[in-house]
Formats: C-alpha cells, structure tokens, sequence
C-alpha cells in the first residue's frame, strides 16, 4: 500500500485509525455527565472533527485546524473545566500505548516513534489549548455584542 | 487571580468526585443522588428587589443562585405545597400529566438540552420527575407505602435549586410533547415550576425585569410612547433614502381598520428593525388602513414564563387598545410566544372580543375563519394570502444574494401549527431556499436554545449547548447547499439565532421573513434599489450593472 504519511507514529494511527477513533471518541463521550450517547448531534459532530483531526495530524493543514476548532467548539461551552476539556487531547498518547501491548504493534512502535509522536501529542494539546480560548472569547464577545444589538436603536441615536 | 480558575482543592474534588475516562461515571448513582452546582456562567441573574416590588411579587431580596443560602421565606415548604395542590385543582391538565407518564422515555432524546449537554436531568421524563418526586411524596398515600421504591423524596431546599437549574434549562418548546404517546407536555410542568418558585421569590431577572417594563409602559424595554413614535420615524427615514418611497405609518389613530402588533424587539434591537421596515413597506404598498398603538407596544409576553395572572394582564392591552381605537380586528408580527399566548389563550383568558370583527383582508376579501375567536391575524398568513391573490408585486431576484433557509420557531409551529405560510411567502420572495433535515424541522423543529426567557447574556454558555442541535441542522444545509442565511419568523430568534451562529457557524446571518419581503417589493415610485434593507449590496443590482428586464 502507498502511504503519503512520511513517519511511523502516522502509518500506525493511519493503519488503526478506526480503532483508535472509536476510542478517542468514547472518552471523550464520557466526559460528559453520565456519557453522552452515541447518536447525538455531539457525538456525531464530535466523530466527524475528531476523525479529521485523527486524518490531518501529521500534516497540521488547514482541514485539521478546522476539525480542531469544532472539536474545541463543542468542549468550551461545556460545563467541565478548561482542564478536563484539554485533557482529552492527551488520549491519542494513550490508546496508542494501550495499543502496543498486542505484539504485532510493539515492534513498530519503539521508543524513537514513541518520543516523537507523544512531542506532536504535546504540540496537540497546545493547539487545542489555542483554539479552546479563541472560542471562550468569542462567547465573551457575543455577549457584549448581544448588549448593543438590543439596544441598537438606541446608540444609532446616541451616536447621531 | 482569575475568579474563574479553579484552585486546586477544587479541581481535587473535581477529579474525586465526578466521572473521568480514569474512573468511570456516576451511572451507579441514582438521578437524585446528582449534585447541582451553581457557578458563574451556569445561572440567570436574579429578580432585582426593585423589580419585584413594582410588580408586588414575593420575598424581594437580593440574592445569587450561588449564595449557599436562598433566603428562602419562613414556611416556603407549606407555601410550595399548598401552591401545588391549589394548581392540581385548578389546571386539570397538570394532574393528568403528573399522573399519566409510564417512563417510556420515547421524549428523554428529544430535547434539545438534553441532546446538547448529556446531563440526564434534561431528559423531559426525569425533569417532570423532579416535580413528579415530590407530588408524589406529598399526595397519594398508597405512593407513601411505596416509599423506598417509588422514586418519592422529600421537600428541601436542594430540590429547589435543582428546580430552578433544570427548569431553566427547558424552554417550553415543547418538542417533547410531540413524541409522547400520552401528549404529556413539559412545557406545563415546567410553567406550573417557575409559576410556584416566583411564590417563594426564585426567580430570573432576564424575565421579570421585561415583565415590570411591561407592566409600566407597554414593552419590554420600558420605551416611552415619544420614543417609540421616534424610533419608527427613524425607520421611516431609512426607508425612505435607501427607496426614496415615503411610507407613513400612524399611531393610535382612532378608526383605523387594523391594529398591528409586533414584539418590541422589531422596533428597537437589531436585526429586528429590517423586520419592521419590511412590514412598514409591505402596508404601504397595499395601502392597508392601519394604525400603530404606543400602549399595546408589545407582542411579546413574558407573563408566560412566569404565571397565568401576569400572562393574562399583560395581554389585556392588546383588546383594550382595539377596544379603545375602534379598529375591526388585529394583525400580529413575527413573534413566537406571543402567537402562543394569542392562539391558545387569548380568547378565554380576555375574551370574548365581541366588539371586534372577524377579520377579513381588505385588499382580498379573504375572511380568516381561523381568526373567528381572537380576531388576530398572524402576518405570515395575511401575506402568504395576499401573494396567492398576487396582489404584490414582487421581484425575488433582489434577494439572490441569500441562500436561505427556515427556522420553524417553536411556538409558532408547535404552538399554532402553521407550517406552510412562511414557506410560500418565502419561496415567492427568494430564489434559494433549502431545508433542514426533517426531523429538525415543522413540528419537530428544535429550539434556537434561549426560548422563554432564557435569553440573558450571563447565560451564553448554556445557550449555545441547548442550541446545539438547531445549529447542527443549519451547518448540514451550510455544507451542502451553501446556505448563508437563516431565516425566522420570531423575535427570540431574531435576537438568540446571531450569537447562535456566530459560535456554531459563522458566516451565517439571521433574517426575519418580512425583512426578505421587504427587500422583494417592487414599490410604487421606488429609486433604483443597489442594496437591501441592512445596506448590502444586492447580487445583479450594483451600481452601473445591468438590473433591469
């Protein structure tokens, strides 16, 4: 099979893709109060976002900073703290060491592709952390704005 | 420090206490067992003293939900207690649906805060429960014997802060009511909630501080009569330069033929006020026989998110000032709970309006049959009328820089179920209109998130979660189809749909139907129009291009 993704940690979440983004999404699902179910708007917005950015990782394209601002999207207006919203962009770091017990894995997975992949993950989070704050001002904004449209008529008149 | 971080104790006991991907969840927890926290962010301001004063509501005090202590009155269980049962024998309907629900759970996805937040307490089934829990710990004594095992609790003060979380976390929408077998709908019980927490002072100041407003002078905003008169000239003008048409509106003209009514939020907030140009434009060019009252300045009713007497107070002034003007009958704005309260309640609650006539279009002759008891006509259905009767003149391509498509409000389509009209007078006004997916949409349409009365800016966060679902929808047709502009027929949702797009997609702008009909009508007398009613610039209209057929 041709791959374009150059580095090893790319071909392993390329050739288990499915399985870790069934993963990812679960935790993700979980922290949500009781666990958000898997035929929601959130879920299935989640799914799509957290594919993508499973897909873009490697090359950090505009596609995957898309997918990663609605995965950050859903989470800043969650009623979780910044913290446990982040946190689910360490996952991928751990499924995928989870994953190395089976035997076929551990060998492609050495630590040289270990070290790199858990400095992209890192890379990741920063990312996240970015785009997650971009959104909190955003609401702030909205909320300001929302001031002055209701009371549009009347700074129109102010102003004038 | 930031007040809104965290310290570390708290995040200790965030990690200890709830659910993680490290530790599983609360799913061994029964509901009842589930915290209720209060923070910056996750509340409605509370009811001002001062507000509550002018309207002579109970326990005036300054008070936050995040206050460890309400100040609730002395004896508030007795007064909760006692309000409940005089509304079980008042309201048979509350009886019926405390009583009736089998826990099918065929509504429990269907609610669009629960789909957006997950938190089962928003499950419809389990927000009755937690009023339904308490009924039943209270009244039937077989129920008392089954303690333990029939879901009964006890009255305390907990269960009041979780009422006043969750039933403020529903928006009467009512998208529920359509899926339950029984047609138990939780828009009541949670009225019948926020109707017995205003007895003990628990309240939103979101919702009564339009209601004192109301109260005082006609509209939410608590606009003055010259004011108002004011600020519609001031739409005259801009009519009239981006036109060159004149159109002349007047108010509290005693013997006009109609007395029109449109929410507040038409004539003061933005984009609302494109909405009101486009009706001033649409009378005009019939030459309807209309008036404007600066008392009945309101269509919107916040008395309905907070009982049945102020509800019905508050609707009076629409018959008295058509009593007192001596028009024939009423038209209505785009609004959502002001349909909800003209169409289900009006005539029992402040009829019969015998002085007025069944309405009948001047420029038609259609007689609105469906009209007979109130005497209001919703504008949706006056213009998708006067369109069939192609009494308008209209060119569609002037709005064919939108790609649109329509937003059912929920009381407008649930409440009155009027799916069709807007769509026709749509479809004649623009070129481009796509649907929603159909299970978002006519009566399963899904909230905009901010409904009865949960529109407060220090509410965003949980706003944009409850309008999740609803954005979600608009995104597929943003994806598909290209489509820019969403269009409503509500107040609410003309102020909560923009900061809702704005978050969830943006690029798309919010629009009320007569805005669009606005910007169609090919008036009398008109200048050569380059852009529309917001001043943007029309597809094929600029300037020097060639517009003309």
């Amino acid at each position: 099979m041709n791959y374009s993704m150059s580095t090893e940690w790319a071909y392993l979440l390329h050739a288990n893709r499915d399985v870790i983004l069934e993963q990812w999404l679960e935790r993700s699902l979980g922290l949500f109060p009781e666990k958000m179910g898997y035929d929601t708007p959130v879920a299935e917005a989640l799914a799509e976002a957290l594919g993508k950015v499973i897909t873009g990782l490697e090359e950090g394209n505009q596609r995957f900073r898309d997918a990663l601002d609605d995965v950050t999207r859903i989470l800043a207006v969650q009623n979780f703290p910044p913290s446990r919203a982040i946190s689910i962009f360490f996952e991928p770091k751990i499924i995928l060491r989870e994953m190395m017990m089976k035997p076929t894995m551990a060998e492609r997975l050495t630590q040289e592709v270990q070290n790199t992949f858990s400095l992209r993950i890192d890379e990741l989070v920063l990312q996240a952390f970015d785009s997650y704050m971009q959104h909190r001002e955003k609401i702030a904004q909205l909320k300001v704005e929302e001031g002055s449209r209701r009371m549009f008529m009347a700074l129109r008149r102010a102003e004038a | 420090m930031s007040k809104y971080l965290p310290d570390l104790s708290e995040l200790k006991k965030e990690f200890d206490e709830k659910p993680s991907v490290l530790k599983g969840d609360y799913s061994p927890r029964e509901w009842w067992d589930l915290p209720v926290e209060y923070r910056d962010g996750n509340w409605c301001f509370s009811g001002k003293p001062e507000v509550l004063d002018d309207l002579g509501f109970a326990n005036p005090r300054k008070w936050a939900a995040t206050d460890q202590d309400w100040q609730l009155p002395a004896g508030w269980q007795k007064i909760i207690s006692d309000g409940l049962q005089s509304r079980l024998k008042k309201y048979r309907s509350l009886k019926l649906f405390l009583d009736a629900c089998v826990r099918c759970g065929a509504c429990a996805d269907k609610c669009h805060f629960f789909l957006g937040t997950g938190d089962p307490k928003n499950m419809p089934v389990v927000r009755a429960e937690l009023l339904r829990s308490v009924y039943r710990n209270d009244f039937p004594l077989v129920e008392k014997i089954l303690k333990g095992f029939s879901g009964s609790r006890k009255l305390t003060e907990e269960v009041i802060k979780e009422w006043h979380m969750y039933f403020h976390q529903c928006t009467e929408c009512r998208r529920c009511s359509v899926f339950c077998p029984f047609g138990i709908d939780t828009a009541e019980i949670t009225i019948m909630v926020r109707e017995l927490l205003h007895l003990i002072g628990v309240n939103n100041n979101w919702i009564l501080g339009p209601v004192s407003n109301c109260n005082r002078t006609g509209n939410h905003l608590g606009i003055e009569p010259h004011t108002l008169v004011q600020n519609i000239n001031s739409l005259v003008e801009d009519i009239e330069d981006l036109t060159g048409v004149a159109v002349e509106p007047t108010f509290n003209r005693k013997g006009a033929e109609v007395l029109f009514i449109t929410p507040s939020g038409d004539v003061f907030g933005d984009p609302g006020v494109y909405t009101m140009m486009g009706y001033l434009l649409l009378f005009h060019h019939i030459g309807l026989d209309y008036t404007i009252s600066t008392y009945a300045s309101e269509g919107g009713n916040f008395g309905l998110f907070t009982s049945n007497d102020m509800m019905k107070k508050l609707n009076a002034k629409m018959y008295h000032e058509a009593k007192r003007l001596g028009v024939k009958w009423i038209l209505g704005g785009e609004c959502g709970h002001m349909w909800r309260v003209v169409h289900q309640y009006m005539s029992t609650m402040n009829g019969p309006a015998d002085f007025l006539e069944q309405p009948v279009s001047p420029i038609t002759g259609t007689r609105f049959s469906n009209a007979a008891a109130t005497k209001m006509v919703h504008i949706a259905e006056f213009t998708a009328d006067l369109i069939h009767h192609k009494k308008l003149k209209l060119d569609p391509k002037r709005n064919d820089h939108l790609r649109t498509t329509f937003h059912d409000s929920c009381n407008v389509a649930r409440g009155m179920g009027m799916f069709e009209e807007p769509r026709y007078v749509l479809r004649n006004v623009c070129n481009s209109f796509h649907e929603m997916p159909e299970n978002t949409i006519r009566e399963k349409t899904f909230c905009c998130g901010s409904g009865s009365g949960l529109n407060a800016e220090e509410y965003m966060d949980i706003r944009m979660r409850g309008g999740f679902p609803r954005a979600h929808a608009v995104r597929y047709v943003k994806e598909r189809h290209k489509v820019d502009s969403l269009v409503t027929i509500c107040a609410i949702d003309r102020a909560s749909l923009p900061p809702l797009m704005k978050y969830w997609n943006p690029g798309v702008s919010v629009y009320g139907l007569h805005e669009l009909v606005g910007n169609a009508l090919v008036m009398q007398g008109e200048k050569k129009r380059t852009t529309d009613l917001r001043e943007n610039t029309m597809a094929g209209f600029e300037d020097g291009g060639d517009d003309e057929e």
